[in-house]
């Protein structure tokens, strides 16, 4: 308390220094009057009382170490060092903007990276005690699934078990909206009414689902988005109660969610939730038990750690496997925390961002811990004058260390502004960049972590320089002009080896650029094994309840085709589904027919889809053997398949497939053996950066489906083709919505937006990279040529030629280049391991991706010593010696 | 002669204040002439560490100054015993009692078993 006042008054003191200045004075001279009259009162003569008053009183002295005690001489100091720094830097605009632009761009990318990896990675969910949450998924070591969702009746199995606080399941997929305006497609989540109460919400208006809306009987009501209620239906509070069509069903809209909120894990556009009973596509799945279709979100028991909880799951699984051994064997509940559920596999890939541009920060720290090397050492006077005037060695690093915190946190404050900016440029301009990362945000965390990365950068690349400007010798600087201080050996060797720290941080990520660079060119040059050039698609969904019968459905689609075709550039024409790429692959089990056992490593799976006749020929996808599908695979005919050329690899290895059944159904059908009459080539149907699954194709006619991709090849401009596709579902049926419509390359590319967004990314880090490490390489080489100016003109003189003067030059950059190369190199190789599950078609110790980012830097190297060695062949001889 | 003594660390403040006590408001050449006299001559006051030792106290708010006519009708600074200041005196006194009774023991260890 007393010294908290004390502080107080020395603080108030700030305000009134010179008139303090002046009592004092006039105080002390007082004392010397006094002390003089004392010695005089003594007998002593009045000048040699004065003197010896004097030597008592020592009046400078005094005044200095009171000046010490009052106020705050700490924060004075500082105030001074930062006006000084100020001053300093503005007098060197050109120093000052390169510093400040390095450091902004540092902690301006490692704070925009951070706060995509918090709000991915660490921010906890926004929904009460969070930790509790898992989701549920199953997994089959017979199938070699990873993972799958639960079915229906696995999901109440859980719920009957207990072992949980709450748990819930939840299915999407797209439902026609129809009544109001156009008939357009929504994203429906059918969910069991335990899901609200588990995740603790409340609705914007009315209520949401609950169990009595659950049983068959009960009056269908749905939930709708915020923003569906505002763009659909104005957001009229008087939708609570109204009817809409959902796949030409009335559902009673009972409450609206607000905006923002979304089931997590259940993917980003969420539009309008029903109850999963009164969902008319899942529906007719409910007593499935082989049909994994739900998505299923626990509350753990408060207080019960995950793993006792695993282990009763495993209990569950034992149980449902005894139970229903056809439906249940191998499959084992697996429970994972719901964050890691929801980001896991963006985890990886943040974290090479993160440590790239960690990389860069400090890339971008050695740079100005370099700067400010050069800088010390053009001060060297200025500071060995301070050192005689008495200024203490403390004094004069705590005023270094002042200038790099006024750079650090000034450009730190840019770069803060540089990442707002950033992360909203990037949300804009890329909105699929980051998927499930949603309000990514410059909020308190991530501001610390800026002022904290900061502050350690300010650390870093100001301790080393203001340590080593404060030890000179005071003498030899005294009397040293700046260009004749050759001898500082110690401060070029500390240079250099900055300068090779910064090469070696280059190399690290320009080898991870070069090697995402090559990944990303495997990646899209990659034969999708499939023509896409012109291809158009465009999906279509029939509402269920007015299209409730597959024979509608065969129908539909081939009344479609029919009509497409009349119309003129469109006779290359075929409906898919799943469609290659753009869809989910389905992947089926299947067995041969009167076939030896297959290998229990094979997991007999393949990707199952469905398409009219002229499928192969509109995606020009080759038919190797046997025949391709044609009008007369009807419903009446013999069950059909034509495989595809891997399938054919790994099970009909010595024998020809063409004749055999193949057995397999897609649910809820049961199994039915389809007689394989082709056999086609191979297609990444599961995205660029899969290998060619085995596929299993069926005569849509056979195999009908509730709606479809149309695919179309031709040679018209886009927007008649898209009118004419349009015109023509409108003339089969007016409510029908066609929907997702795109060029087959626009949707090949951004398959590959997201690598491709993060190898760029990393490219311009390189790039960056390189420029740093280029002005560091300038920086030392041109110091060392300014100390070697005599040396060069002697040798000049002694009659070596311009060219051997330069090669010296050359030679030594090279070697400061080579051995930062050879440190990079070693870092390179340990950290690449890290980024191998980025990687597709390039070896993570590519050997011409290393010798190609080590030649890169060597000529960046080279050339960032050009000038400094034609400055050294330009040395004059003569006036060298002059000098002398 | 002996050496004059130097003020040992941390008594100063102590001394000063016992001597305001004593003796009212004083200025600094004062309270220096007054510590001397009452340590028999045998201390010397530094004034580098005396204006100092006035000036923290001052902080601390245990004595007030102000300026007042000297002997010499001089404008002079006098510093005086605040409240707290007073109080300070008891507790320092306190203090210094039982601080020197240990260091006491120490020299004399005899003298505990007596």
């Amino acid at each position: 308390m007393r010294r908290l006042l004390a502080l107080a008054r020395r603080f108030s003191e700030l305000w009134s220094k010179a008139r303090r200045d002046r009592e004092l004075t006039e105080e002390l001279a007082q004392l010397v009057e006094m002390e003089t009259a004392s010695h005089v009162s003594r007998g002593m003569p009045p000048a040699q009382a004065r003197r010896a008053a004097l030597m008592r009183v020592e009046v400078e002295s005094t005044k200095a170490k009171c000046r010490e005690h009052r106020g705050l001489p700490r924060l004075e100091a500082l105030g001074q060092d930062v006006r000084y720094a100020c001053r300093t830097l503005r007098k060197k605009p050109g120093f000052a903007a390169v510093a400040l632009a390095t450091i902004a761009l540092g902690i301006g990318a490692n704070t925009a990276v951070f706060s995509v990896v918090y709000a991915a990675l660490l921010r906890p969910l926004p929904f009460p005690d969070p930790q509790e949450l898992v989701s549920v998924a199953e997994t089959s070591d017979r199938g070699n699934i990873s993972e799958r969702g639960l079915s229906y009746e696995d999901l109440l199995a859980l719920e009957r078990s207990g072992i949980f606080a709450e748990v819930a399941g939840v299915t999407r997929h797209q439902l026609t909206l129809s009544g109001a305006s156009d008939p357009t497609l929504v994203t429906a989540l059918g969910t069991t009414s335990e899901m609200f109460p588990l995740l603790n919400i409340t609705p914007l208006r009315g209520r949401y689902l609950l169990p009595e809306d659950e049983p068959g009987g009960a009056a269908p009501v749905a939930v709708l988005s915020e923003p569906v209620w505002r763009n659909r239906f104005a957001a009229d509070p008087r939708i609570i109660g109204a009817a809409i069509n959902l796949d030409q069903r009335a559902f009673t809209v009972v409450g609206v969610m607000p905006a923002g909120f979304g089931l997590p894990g259940a993917g980003r556009l969420q539009e309008v939730w029903i109850p999963v009973t009164q969902d008319p596509l899942f529906r007719t799945f409910l007593p499935h038990r082989e049909i994994h279709g739900l998505f299923v979100l626990a509350r753990l028991k408060s207080g019960v750690p995950l793993a006792r909880t695993q282990s009763q799951a495993d209990a569950v699984s034992a149980q449902l496997a005894h139970d229903f051994p056809a439906e249940s064997r191998g499959w084992r509940l697996r429970l994972v925390p719901l964050r890691r559920e929801i980001n896991g596999e963006l985890r990886a890939p943040l974290l090479v961002l993160l440590a790239a541009v960690g990389f860069l920060l400090l890339l971008a720290c050695v740079n100005i811990a370099n700067l400010l090397l050069a800088k010390a050492t053009s001060r060297v006077r200025e500071i060995a004058v301070r050192q005689a005037l008495g200024a203490a060695r403390g004094r004069i690093i705590s005023q270094l260390m002042t200038e790099a915190a006024v750079i650090g946190l000034l450009g730190a404050a840019f770069g803060v502004a540089l990442a707002f900016w950033g992360v909203r440029a990037a949300a804009l301009v890329l909105p699929s960049a980051l998927p499930g990362v949603r309000n990514v945000e410059l909020d308190g965390w991530v501001l610390g972590f800026a002022f904290f990365v900061s502050v350690l950068a300010v650390l870093l690349f100001g301790l080393a320089p203001a340590l080593l400007a404060s030890v000179s010798s005071i003498q030899v600087n005294l009397k040293q002009s700046v260009a004749q201080t050759g001898e500082s050996g110690g401060r070029l060797r500390l240079r250099s080896l900055l300068a090779g720290a910064e090469i070696a941080l280059a190399m690290v990520l320009v080898v991870a650029a070069g090697l995402l660079v090559r990944s990303l060119i495997a990646m899209t040059s990659v034969n999708p094994g499939f023509e896409s050039a012109h291809v158009l698609k465009a999906a279509i969904s029939l509402p269920r309840y007015q299209y409730s019968s597959p024979q509608q459905w065969a129908a539909f689609s081939s009344d479609l085709l029919e009509r497409i075709h009349a119309q003129p550039g469109l006779e290359a024409s075929a409906i898919a589904v799943p469609l290659p790429v753009v869809d989910q692959a389905v992947n089926l089990k299947f067995s041969i027919a009167d076939h030896a056992p297959l290998p229990p490593s094979l997991p007999a799976t393949a990707d199952y889809v469905s398409v009219s006749p002229q499928y192969f020929r509109v995606m020009g996808i080759p038919l190797v053997r046997g025949r391709g599908f044609s009008e007369d695979d009807s419903s009446t005919r013999p069950a059909v398949a034509i495989i595809s050329q891997s399938l054919v690899r790994e099970y009909f290895s010595n024998e020809d497939p063409l004749g055999k059944e193949l057995v397999f159904g897609f649910p809820p059908g049961p199994p039915i053996a389809h007689q394989i009459v082709g056999v086609v080539a191979d297609i990444h149907d599961a995205g660029l950066n899969q290998n060619p699954a085995p596929m299993m194709y069926v005569p849509f006619a056979q195999a009908p489906f509730w709606g479809g991709e149309l695919v179309v090849n031709s040679t018209l401009p886009a927007a008649d083709v898209v009118g004419a596709i349009r015109r023509v579902v409108a003339s089969i049926d007016k409510n029908l919505p066609v929907t997702d419509v795109a060029a087959m390359p626009d949707v090949i590319a951004a398959s590959v937006s997201e690598p491709r967004f993060r190898t760029w990314l990393l490219a311009a880090f390189g790039f960056v990279a390189l420029l740093l490490a280029a002005t560091g390489v300038f920086g030392v080489v041109s110091y060392s040529v300014a100390c070697r100016r005599r040396e060069f003109g002697l040798r000049a003189a002694l009659g070596a030629s311009p060219g051997l003067i330069a090669g010296l030059v050359l030679r030594e950059s090279a070697s400061t280049a080579g051995t930062g190369l050879l440190a990079g190199l070693a870092a390179s190789l340990v950290l690449v391991r890290f980024l191998r599950s980025e990687l597709y078609g390039v070896a993570a110790y590519d050997p011409l991706t290393f010798a190609a980012g080590a030649a890169v830097l060597l000529c960046v190297a080279l050339v960032a010593s050009l000038i400094p060695a034609w400055r050294a062949m330009r040395v004059d001889p003569t006036l060298t010696l002059r000098c002398e | 002669m002996l050496e004059k003594t130097e003020i040992w660390q941390g008594t100063l403040a102590l001394m000063v204040l016992k001597t305001l006590e004593g003796m009212g408001p004083l200025h600094g050449y004062g309270i220096a002439r007054r510590i001397e006299q009452i340590s028999g001559d045998s201390l010397s006051v530094n004034y580098g560490t005396l204006y100092p030792a006035l000036l923290k106290l001052e902080q601390e708010g245990f004595i007030a100054s102000e300026w007042a006519p000297s002997e010499n009708n001089r404008r002079a600074r006098f510093y005086r015993l605040t409240a707290a200041g007073r109080r300070q005196v008891a507790k320092a006194e306190r203090e210094w009692d039982r601080a020197t009774k240990i260091v006491a023991r120490f020299l004399d260890p005899g003298a505990e078993s007596a």
